[in-house]
């Protein structure tokens, strides 16, 4: 059988093939030069994402490299190379590691609430509020939002004196808290913010990927006697396990890059339970001026992040085979 | 109704093109010197009310000459506007003229990126060392050379609202602040004033903001009649008994009664301006918007309360941004523009700062010119930040500090531990070459 398949399948191409041959012994001139048309219109429509692509990522990125192996300062100072000295203070520098775990700390803190809430914010929409609209809209608004405008709402929420958050604690009798100025909550009040602010775009997808299950199935179970949770925990969850691993992913990276609002929120002072590895890349170079440090800092940074994209992927790839 | 309507839209491009053309020749007519005039280009960090008092400046010394006409470009204060200057200035095709903080000059001249000023040059035009203060003149040199020409110096100081501290009965007969010399005389002094203040005694807005905390501490520390020495790849020379006593001494005031231990720099502002307190430690730059609140308001260098009277401050100074081919015609322009805004910077003194040039000062309206005059004598009296690539105003230097000691304000953390914490910080930047020196960016 197995064998007879193949030979099947064999002859087949061999069929194919001798198609192909015979075509384009009879058209050949022709078709190449459509070929060479349909090439070069093909290159017109690609040459300006090409141009984009290697003026503002490929030569940046090879260029910052290279910096990354030199003494270069902002104002044009240095330049010369110096092997991998960047790299070996980088890796000795105590504010580099600092920066870097912030990062993580802040990966973890948000990427959870980001996940969960805008699960339960999907569910809710998508299976008892009224007025859908209402909600999508006012869920996702945040999202619309610079940064700046995030950052300039939220510290006067958190302003230690006259702010909404000390306001609520207060109601309850509680203490005030210096929201952003104290070391031990400044993180979770970046959290609170980044949540806030974008979780609309994660309550999107989820709702979406909801609005995709077939009815058919909740019927089904219906019929079989399944209850509202048990329809939950074994219809709605798994079957958005796609789109959770593309959430997951995409939000880790988004967390990462964690800067903006964290760097308003606190007026640029980089306390040390908040300075965010970009901030550091940041300061060393545009305030710090040296560009071949901060280039270095990038790198190991860039590295950090390969390695999370490679354990992500054999995670997901595991999964499938998995399932 | 068609006619109507386009008669009208004719009339309508027919008065606008006619308006255009007034504006058109109005504004050349504007110009002095009509297209003589050259165009000089000044960069400046100064907003709000010191952006409009400045502006009034420029008006003022564009209208009175035909020669020249700047052109101000204001930047965002701090670390964006020295990040922009110097790559403008390696770039070589700077601005003619910028408005830097004297203390961050040292970061840059050794680089390149900043030109010298000719004194020569600038005594013809009367601006030299018998018109500044010592220390504020001085302060312009890196070795021999000039780079920065003061404009003024704005130090930290004490404003008072007189009606609530009379009330509390602390004035002197004069109606001022009588001498206060030690620590527990102004923990007292604030006290006596929280007790008739609606909120707290005394405004002092830090959180978050390691400038506020760097300004009070620095004062503090000087007043032992020290300074910070940061030599170039050695250690730092903080005094610890010193720096202990006035960050404790900050702690004291920070005790929710006599000031609130959780102000930022807003709110700290907003208690005093609407008379929710009688004391305000801030820099002058804030007097005109206090004094547009209405309040009765005085003000004095901070009490000597370790000894020494001494005033930090930071002086706006003129620098010439490194030009790979300056214009000759160009710069003698600029020269004669900074002369002729020190001249006329009376109105500087408006917006609260002391105005550097001393025939200003020295002048009668000036002398009359009040709360200012009360607070001059703190141009003799200047402290800068001690000198190094990486300090100055808006430098992550402050920004250290802050990070450093924010906690023993907040929390009551060990001021000594905090000292620590800095020098350890700073000692690291120290061994860190100035990456704007050519020959410094690593041996």
């Amino acid at each position: 059988m197995t064998l007879d398949t193949g030979s099947g399948r064999a002859g087949l191409a061999d069929t194919a093939a001798t198609r192909t041959i015979v075509t384009g012994d009879r058209t050949g001139r022709h078709r190449h030069v459509g070929d060479r048309g349909e090439q070069r219109i093909a290159w017109t429509f690609l040459a300006p994402f090409l141009a984009a692509f290697l003026l503002f990522l490929v030569w940046p990125l090879l260029h910052g490299l290279y910096l990354s192996f030199t003494d270069q300062s902002l104002t044009g100072a240095g330049g010369s190379f110096i092997g991998i000295a960047n790299y070996v203070e980088a890796l000795g520098d105590p504010v580099m590691w600092q920066s870097l775990g912030n990062t993580a700390w802040f990966t973890v803190l948000s990427t959870v609430p980001l996940v969960v809430i805008a699960l339960v914010m999907a569910l809710l929409v998508q299976r008892g509020l009224p007025g859908q609209w209402l909600w999508r809209l006012s869920f996702f608004m945040p999202y619309l939002l610079a940064s700046t405008v995030i950052s300039q709402i939220w510290v006067w929420i958190f302003n230690p004196q006259i702010g909404a958050a000390n306001g609520i604690l207060e109601a309850f009798g509680l203490e005030p808290i210096a929201w952003l100025q104290n070391p031990d909550t400044n993180m979770l009040a970046i959290v609170v913010a980044t949540v806030w602010w974008t979780i609309g775009f994660n309550f999107l997808l989820y709702l979406a990927a909801l609005q995709n299950i077939p009815e058919t199935q909740y019927e089904a179970a219906s019929i079989d006697g399944a209850g509202e949770w048990r329809k939950l925990f074994s219809i709605t969850i798994p079957q958005l396990g796609q789109v959770t691993v593309l959430i997951v992913i995409l939000q880790v990276l988004a967390s990462l890059k964690l800067f903006d609002q964290a760097y308003q929120m606190l007026g640029g002072i980089a306390s040390e339970t908040t300075r965010s590895i970009v901030q550091y890349i940041y300061e060393s170079g545009f305030v710090g001026y040296r560009f071949g440090y901060s280039a270095a800092i990038s790198y190991v940074f860039f590295a950090v992040i390969v390695l999370i994209g490679v354990v992500q992927a054999l995670a997901t790839r595991r999964r499938k085979e998995h399932s | 109704m068609a006619p109507p309507l386009e008669l009208s839209r004719r009339r309508f491009l027919t008065g606008a093109a006619a308006l255009a053309g007034t504006a058109f020749l109005a504004s050349c007519a504007g110009l002095p010197g009509g297209s003589n005039a050259r165009t000089l280009q000044f960069w400046h960090l100064l907003s709000g009310a010191d952006g409009v008092t400045m502006s009034g400046l420029i008006d003022g010394v564009n209208a009175a000459q035909s020669d020249y006409r700047v052109r101000p470009t204001v930047l965002a204060w701090g670390e964006p506007y020295y990040t922009k200057l110097a790559m403008a200035a390696a770039g070589g095709r700077a601005p003619d003229v910028s408005v830097m903080h004297a203390s961050r000059v040292v970061g840059y001249a050794p680089g390149g990126l900043l030109d010298t000023w000719d004194t020569g040059r600038l005594a013809d035009l009367g601006v030299d060392a018998s018109t500044f203060t010592d220390a504020i003149w001085r302060k312009g040199f890196i070795g021999d050379d000039l780079y920065s020409v003061a404009l003024d110096a704005h130090p930290f100081i004490l404003m008072y609202n007189t009606d609530i501290c009379a009330e509390a009965g602390v004035l002197d007969s004069d109606g001022k602040l009588p001498p206060i010399t030690s620590p527990e005389d102004f923990l007292e002094l604030g006290r006596a004033v929280a007790a008739v203040s609606e909120s707290h005694g005394l405004s002092f807005g830090y959180l978050g903001d390691g400038a506020q905390m760097w300004r009070l501490f620095y004062t503090l520390y000087t007043q032992h009649g020290l300074e910070i020495e940061l030599p170039e790849g050695g250690q730092a020379q903080i005094d610890e008994d010193a720096a202990v006593a006035a960050l404790s001494f900050m702690q004291q005031l920070l005790d929710d009664e006599i000031a609130s231990r959780s102000a930022d720099y807003q709110s700290a502002i907003a208690e005093f301006a609407t008379g929710r307190s009688g004391l305000f430690l801030t820099g002058v730059w804030e007097l005109r918007s206090m004094q547009q609140q209405n309040l009765p308001i005085d003000a004095a260098i901070i009490p000597a309360v370790f000894g020494t009277p001494s005033v930090y401050a930071d002086s706006h100074s003129f620098t010439l941004p490194h030009q790979s081919a300056p214009d000759e015609e160009s710069r003698d322009l600029v020269y004669r523009f900074v002369a002729d805004i020190l001249k006329g910077s009376f109105d500087w003194a408006g917006a609260g700062h002391i105005p550097a040039y001393l025939p200003v000062t020295q002048s009668a309206a000036y002398a009359d010119l009040l709360p200012q005059a009360h607070y001059a004598e703190a141009a003799e009296l200047v402290r800068y930040d001690p000198p190094a690539w990486f300090t100055g105003s808006g430098s992550r230097f402050q920004a250290d500090f802050g990070a450093a000691v924010q906690n023993v304000l907040l929390q009551g953390a060990d001021p000594a531990q905090a000292i620590a914490r800095f020098r350890t910080g700073v000692d690291q930047r120290l061994k860190t070459p100035n990456p704007a020196a050519p020959e410094g960016a690593r041996a």
